[in-house]
């Protein structure tokens, strides 16, 4: 607050290494991220839109864009009792290639969880299934439980599923079982070491609380476990789900794939979804692009309604845990143990938890 | 706030326009006609060969030292590899393709689906056996030099056969399966005759018999004239033939287990069948397969009198850069000479004429099928089989109805359905396809 009159502030000239740094600011952060965007719009955004097209169009292989037919392909393929078939399948394989997954994947995340023994050789051993091609453990796994695999053999000498010369290969349920075995054994080691990891995370003071409290093992793991590591499992849950329903591989190669198989069973026993679609789009029929295309759309949208009820089912849970003020907890036991209600609290907190695990 | 949608508007507008402008251009056509001279001026280091099998030794050294030129194969592991490189470089201008590529009999009319795609080749009279020629041309012009043929022949195996007690040697399995009057009906009933008294099964698979047979049809499932499928149900001579191949598999003379099949390889290992309906081309994949187990022999006799399966032709992409010298190519590598050093090579079956008719490929003896001339007898087949191994009609949706077909032979050989279960459920999945049928 000068007193004295000041010279006339003369304008302030803007030099350009001030405006270029405010451009720095302003623009950086979209530069920083623009080619992970640019190579998206080009590789995956700009195909999926462009479907949309060759799906209201009739298109040959070949000869490409043909006459525009509105919503006939997809009124075609909704039409198909191939593509109805194919949806169970994927259904079936999916539920059995997702379950078995995931309750492998806690055990064994449980188990490395504990202080073993040369620890880092077992976590990186399991995770060797899913360093092998899907391509090779297709043509492994189709040779165990082909007619003179191990299996086979075996099975009939025990006197099951004698009335069929490969069980594996004809009977439906079966090679849902067998397809759903090759998903286990691939992706049970990745998820355990993702779900190890939310484990790792779990303050070990938790697990104390429990002891004292008089739980056992299997409780502390249902207990205390389980529900720290809800996120993460709702996340696994979530990217299995979308993995599991998209399988092409391993249904493709079950019985050779290109030179003569590929179809999914001689009564399209196992073809999935994304088989059909490659069957139909790439494989025998030549005209039959735009028809593929409205599978591709119908599929993603049936997925998109499982994602969201997925995502309904995660923010109940993951809702009525804030509720609960689980952050309250952490905080206490970070407190220390010698707070008298901390013992009381994760009781009823434990109690309670118990209790919400069980109604899911 | 502004900045998004301003950027937001462009991005539309732009995507809508890329959207727009790629799907008016739809699928281009290349140059088409003629490939131009064969000049020193245009002569270019080196051509590539897309194919699958083993290529003579000797063969391209002698290319290189006639005209200078490296010649490179492009090997695929099987055709169906080849196939999808061939789709997806027709239909992107070219890219990834090779000078010349290797054709199979199967796919050729869905490649020659756009004729522009590829190089008029000029005429070479009285190379190759007439229906050749015919088959690697579309609409009268040559697209496609002939390489190999397939005439069909019954690989049977004799020690099975005498353990069985229903024929010791040649002449009395070619008189068991119907001797000059060989039908497939007789054949089937051999079949029947066999799994009598043998412990292991007749055939390998019905359904590859069923397409030998599909291949013997002048129009299976497609009117020649309009192109047009027929309509199944009403399709007497397939559902009659289906129906043979259908009852003989409720009877379990098969194992169900086709070639390409991950276990027919142990199938021949465990000996599981005593014969497969086996082409040229077959044979040497049989003589690998089944290596180590004797008796394995090829008979002269065929029902129906026999017929081709496959066979493959070299086609020139016009897309390629150097057009005139891969027709060169093309020509030299499918030349007599060339096709008895395929024949020692790999065993496949020549389709020109002076190949065919030379000594040396009659009279090579095959060590695993116990000293057999197959030159000689596959010579015999093919010429036995005549007119009819030109092959029937083959029309865009030829290879799709097959498979469904065949697909119906393979529900029965597994169990899962009745003859006539199968034959319903083939002619209600071809109805749900919706298409529209010739009258």
């Amino acid at each position: 607050m000068a007193l004295t009159s000041a010279p006339p502030r003369t304008v302030r000239r803007v030099g350009w290494g001030q405006r270029l740094s405010r451009w720095d600011v302003k623009l950086s952060p979209y530069l920083y991220v623009s080619p992970f965007f640019l190579l998206f719009a080009v590789f995956g955004a700009f195909p999926l839109l462009f479907n949309i097209v060759v799906a209201l169009h009739d298109w040959h292989r070949r000869a490409g864009m043909g006459d525009f037919v509105g919503l006939d392909n997809f009124a075609w393929v909704l039409q198909q009792p191939l593509f109805w078939r194919s949806l169970e399948n994927t259904i079936s394989i999916f539920l059995l290639g997702g379950v078995p997954q995931l309750v492998l994947a806690l055990l064994i995340a449980a188990i490395l969880d504990q202080n073993l023994r040369a620890r880092t050789f077992w976590r990186m051993s399991v995770l060797i299934p899913f360093v092998v091609m899907p391509v090779a453990t297709s043509m492994i796994f189709g040779q165990v439980f082909g007619q003179f695999g191990i299996l086979v053999p075996n099975l009939h000498a025990l006197g099951l599923f004698t009335d069929s010369s490969s069980p594996f290969f004809q009977d439906r349920f079966l090679s849902h079982v067998a397809i759903g075995s090759m998903v286990v054994f691939r992706w049970t080691g990745y998820n355990a070491l993702i779900l190890l990891a939310a484990m790792q995370a779990v303050p070990r003071d938790l697990y104390e609380a429990a002891t004292v409290d008089g739980a056992g093992r299997a409780r502390q793991f249902f207990s205390v476990t389980i529900p720290s590591i809800r996120p993460t499992l709702v996340f696994v849950i979530l990217t299995m789900t979308i993995g599991g329903l998209e399988i092409f591989d391993e249904a493709r190669l079950f019985d050779g794939g290109g030179t003569g198989g590929g179809q999914g069973g001689t009564d399209n026993q196992w073809t999935t979804v994304m088989l059909y679609l490659f069957n139909l789009g790439f494989g025998q029929w030549q005209d039959r692009l735009g028809q593929a295309a409205a599978v591709g759309w119908i599929f993603a949208f049936i997925i998109l309604i499982i994602s969201l009820l997925n995502f309904a089912l995660t923010r109940r849970i993951s809702s009525s845990d804030a509720a609960r003020g689980r952050p309250r907890r952490g905080r206490r036991s970070y407190r220390g143990a010698q707070d008298v209600d901390t013992q009381s609290v994760v009781a009823r907190e434990t109690a309670g938890d118990a209790m919400e695990g069980t109604t899911l | 706030m502004r900045i998004t949608t301003r950027a937001g508007a462009v991005v539309a507008t732009a995507a809508l326009t890329a959207l727009v402008l790629t799907s008016c251009s739809g699928g281009g056509g290349g140059a088409g006609a003629g490939a131009g001279e064969a000049t020193d001026d245009n002569k270019p280091e080196k051509l590539t060969v897309a194919a699958w099998m083993d290529f003579p030794p000797e063969l391209l050294q002698s290319f290189e030292d006639e005209y200078g030129i490296k010649v490179v194969v492009d090997s695929f592991p099987d055709g169906a590899s080849a196939q999808t490189v061939l789709r997806n470089g027709l239909s992107s201008d070219g890219a990834g393709l090779s000078d010349v590529h290797l054709i199979e009999l199967d796919w050729w009319t869905e490649m020659m689906a756009v004729p522009e795609d590829w190089v008029e080749l000029p005429e070479i009279p009285d190379r190759w056996v007439d229906w050749k020629v015919k088959q690697g041309s579309v609409d009268g012009v040559i697209t496609g030099y002939g390489t190999d043929i397939g005439p069909l022949g019954i690989a049977y195996n004799e020690e099975m056969m005498s353990a069985a007690g229903v024929a010791t040697d040649e002449d009395s399995f070619a008189a068991l399966i119907g001797g000059d009057s060989a039908s497939w009906q007789s054949f089937l009933d051999a079949g029947r005759e066999y799994v009598a008294t043998a412990d292991n099964y007749y055939i390998d698979s019905l359904s590859s018999a069923f397409q030998a047979a599909i291949n013997l049809l002048p129009d299976a499932f497609e009117d020649p004239e309009s192109g047009k499928p027929y309509d199944m149900a009403g399709n007497a001579q397939i559902e009659e033939l289906f129906m043979m191949f259908a009852e003989a598999a409720e009877d379990g003379i098969s194992a169900g287990i086709p070639i390409g099949h991950a276990d027919w390889g142990a199938g021949f290992q465990n000996r599981q069948w005593a014969t497969v309906v086996t082409p040229a081309w077959m044979a040497g994949i049989i003589a690998e397969n089944a290596d180590g187990i004797p008796g394995w022999r090829v008979s002269s006799t065929f029902p129906d009198g026999g017929g081709n399966w496959g066979g493959s032709f070299f086609a020139v992409p016009a897309t390629g850069e150097n057009t005139a010298w891969a027709v060169k190519l093309a020509d030299y590598l499918t030349s007599p000479e060339a096709a008895v050093q395929w024949f020692h090579t790999t065993g496949q079956f020549p389709s020109q004429l002076e190949a065919i008719a030379s000594p040396d490929i009659a009279e090579t003896e095959n060590e695993f099928f116990g000293g057999q001339r197959l030159g000689q007898v596959y010579g015999d087949l093919a010429a036995a089989a005549g007119d009819a191994a030109a092959g029937g009609y083959r029309g865009e949706n030829f290879a799709g109805i097959q498979t469904l077909v065949t697909d119906g032979i393979r529900l029965v050989e597994s169990g899962s359905a009745t003859a006539q279960e199968a034959w319903d459920s083939v002619v209600s999945e071809f109805d749900a396809l919706g298409f529209d049928t010739a009258d």
